[in-house]
């Protein structure tokens, strides 16, 4: 019994972790190559989560390709939103401007979400969430198995663009020294601008994946992006690797805080955590030198 | 003595000007009502119904007005929070000087926002927050018209016991002084009644995903029965993950989750199968044949195009409590207040209202419970 428990709330952490990834990876990403924190994040997500609602249940879509039409409207609006406020301001060569200008975006977009669909939670169901696997006494949705198979395939991917493609090291000797590959021949704005809609997109597709999980209100993003936050400090700013590591173990310390503690008591646990990683390894998880982030 | 003409065409200009000033201000008479309601944040759908209640009640109360009086409202929202509602209430004391308010749904913002009032001097009507607090000792300008935490959780205990046969429960409730509240008397009912409380699980309101917690509540045996203290969006998300893990008969499983007036209607639809078996309390019985009720859900229906819920139908009831008020002659704060206090015979939408000395409504027939069928729609279980 016990060792069935066991393995549920690991099976139960690696879900909830994965999700937490895929929201930490996208701001993980803006601080590495602008450092800069985007508060704006957790409303691209819950539109991305809306966008996939709508597609799903207006437009009937599948909820696998609801999941691409969030990825796609993540990475538009991280497109305009990018050029019609963050680059304005980060051309007058302020750093306070562009991170002011992410809390406005947030209240704003917040706002036109209430407006427009109400505070009422929305129930996002899927096919998948009632297809229910029961092995060895344990359970795990046919969600679960998606939301692991795509968090995998996304982090592999985005693994593979930053190491192997042109762009992907291109954006990584952005981070390293913005000055020295702007005259290497590579155009910052553009790769910022790339960073933009990568972790955009990683927030649209977060907020489809998380949708079903989540209390779907204008205010859903909201709930995680705090959890996101400690994620990417716990890893360590920037860092990649050591915000999937962090993800995947906030997750775990969940589940089986949830076990054998007291579902009240996780915050504590995971900002117990933060606190020491910053007063003894304020590097995070993976200790890396801050120019060879992302 | 003969008074000049131009004297009396001026004292008959006058008087007529008097008059019509008098005319005037009584068709002027207005009642201000303060809406403390939330409208944004977990809870912001009690604000969004509440306010539908309050529009159909208001148009109706002032198609002929009460003793001359029409009736307006602001709201601010209070959010749901103690922060938010203390500033919200302070600004609508301020600014609009309400003679009465109605609100908050949570207790938490309701304890914050009791002193404020008190001060003020402006009556309160609460019919959403059920913390024990608010009435005991409360304060003499707060009245609340549902029944409290102590009377919901000594019902629903006593029915689970007698008329489910419940011998075991969990009790999953929401960290707030309404979740631990309502949770503490049912586990103090249960046990004196000879039931067993197996676990006690709280949590914060950024919980979003239950699976741990149903993972929890499955290692645990069985259990017969499982209160549940939450807001909608983390009630729906609870019992879909309890029936997932088997626990619930929504999924299959044998323990009956309980639920409060927490919950709007359209709670099951949201949910799915997963409620199947769910026996709640609703403070408005939308089949109940009196034709009160029947007019407000036709009345509800014809303006929103849709079925009232129990926060339309409290809403509704505690305008017309107001109006009813007025009608007695209150016209003012203290006037409202003492005569909301010595309320024994009004009857609403939501069931009777007497208060007690506390100011608290002692009548339980606004207690009914509904076990959700599998197709989703309700059974009226007629416990009360």
């Amino acid at each position: 019994m016990t060792a069935t428990i066991v393995a549920q709330q690991a099976i139960n952490g690696i879900v909830l972790g994965s999700l937490y990834v895929l929201v930490a990876l996208g701001l993980t990403l803006i601080y590495g190559v602008l450092v800069q924190i985007n508060f704006a994040h957790a409303d691209f997500v819950t539109l991305g989560a809306f966008s996939a609602y709508f597609f799903m249940h207006m437009l009937g879509g599948s909820y696998l390709a609801s999941i691409g039409v969030a990825l796609i409207v993540g990475a538009a609006l991280g497109w305009l939103i990018n050029v019609a406020i963050f680059a304005p301001l980060r051309r007058r060569g302020s750093e306070l401007l562009p991170l002011i200008a992410t809390i406005g975006v947030s209240v704003m977009l917040q706002n036109a979400m209430l407006s427009l669909f109400g505070p009422v939670p929305y129930a996002f169901e899927t096919p998948y969430s009632q297809q229910v696997f029961r092995v060895a006494g344990t359970f795990f949705t046919m969600q679960s198995i998606i939301i692991i198979v795509v968090s995998t395939a996304t982090i592999g991917l985005l693994y593979a663009f930053m190491k192997f493609t042109f762009l992907g090291k291109a954006l990584r000797a952005v981070s390293q020294d913005r000055e020295t590959a702007g005259l290497m021949g590579i155009n910052p704005n553009q790769l910022i601008m790339l960073t933009f809609v990568l972790a955009s997109a990683l927030a649209g597709m977060g907020g489809a994946m998380l949708a079903p999980v989540l209390v779907l209100t204008p205010f859903a993003g909201a709930s995680v992006i705090v959890k996101a936050f400690a994620i990417v400090i716990i890893g360590g700013f920037g860092n990649v690797e050591g915000t999937i590591l962090a993800g995947l173990l906030v997750g775990l310390i969940e589940s089986f805080t949830t076990q054998y503690l007291d579902p009240g008591l996780i915050d504590i646990v995971v900002f117990g955590l933060l606190l020491l990683m910053l007063a003894f390894r304020p590097t995070g998880l993976i200790s890396e030198r801050r120019e060879e982030n992302v | 003595m003969r008074m000049p003409s131009g004297l009396m065409l001026a004292l008959g200009v006058s008087a007529s000007l008097i008059a019509s000033a008098a005319v005037s201000n009584a068709q002027d008479k207005t009642i201000k009502i303060g809406g403390l309601l939330p409208m944004s944040g977990p809870g912001a759908y009690f604000g969004a119904q509440d306010k539908q209640g309050v529009e159909l009640a208001l148009e109706q109360v002032n198609k002929t007005g009460v003793n001359g009086y029409k009736f307006t409202i602001q709201y601010e929202d209070s959010a749901c929070g103690p922060l938010p509602a203390t500033q919200a209430a302070k600004r609508l004391l301020d600014q609009y000087k309400p003679d009465v308010i109605i609100g908050e749904e949570c207790s938490d913002a309701t304890l914050a926002i009791m002193p404020t009032v008190e001060q003020a001097k402006i009556p309160l009507i609460n019919a959403g927050s059920s913390a024990i607090k608010i009435t005991d000792p409360g304060n003499p300008w707060v009245f609340r018209i549902m029944p409290n935490e102590v009377m919901q959780g000594v019902d629903i205990a006593t029915r689970a016991y007698d008329r489910l046969n419940a011998r075991t429960a969990v009790l999953l409730n929401e960290n707030t002084n309404a979740g631990i509240g309502n949770a503490k008397v049912f586990k103090e009912t249960f046990e004196k009644l000879g039931g067993k409380v197996v676990a006690e699980i709280g949590f914060g309101r950024d919980v979003n995903d239950f699976t741990s917690i149903a993972t929890r509540v499955a290692g645990l045996g069985k259990v017969d029965v499982i209160p549940t203290y939450t807001l909608e969006g983390q009630g729906l998300k609870i019992t879909q993950a309890l029936a997932q893990a088997g626990v619930v008969k929504g999924g299959d499983g044998a323990a009956i989750q309980l639920g409060t007036i927490w919950l709007p209607f359209g709670f099951e639809q949201k949910a799915g199968k997963a409620a199947t078996g769910y026996v709640r309390i609703v403070q408005f019985d939308p089949t109940d044949q009196r034709p009160l009720v029947r007019d407000f859900v036709s009345a509800f229906k014809a303006k929103f195009n849709a079925d009232p819920t129990h926060i339309n139908a409290h809403a509704y009831d505690q305008i017309m409590l107001i109006a009813d008020v007025v009608k007695r002659g209150a016209k003012d704060a203290q006037s409202i207040r003492d005569t909301l206090a010595t309320t024994k015979d009004f009857v609403g939408v939501t069931g009777s209202v007497e208060f007690d000395k506390n100011n608290q409504n002692t009548k339980m027939d606004t207690i009914h419970y509904m076990e959700t069928k599998p197709d989703l729609s309700w059974t009226a279980l007629k416990w009360n």
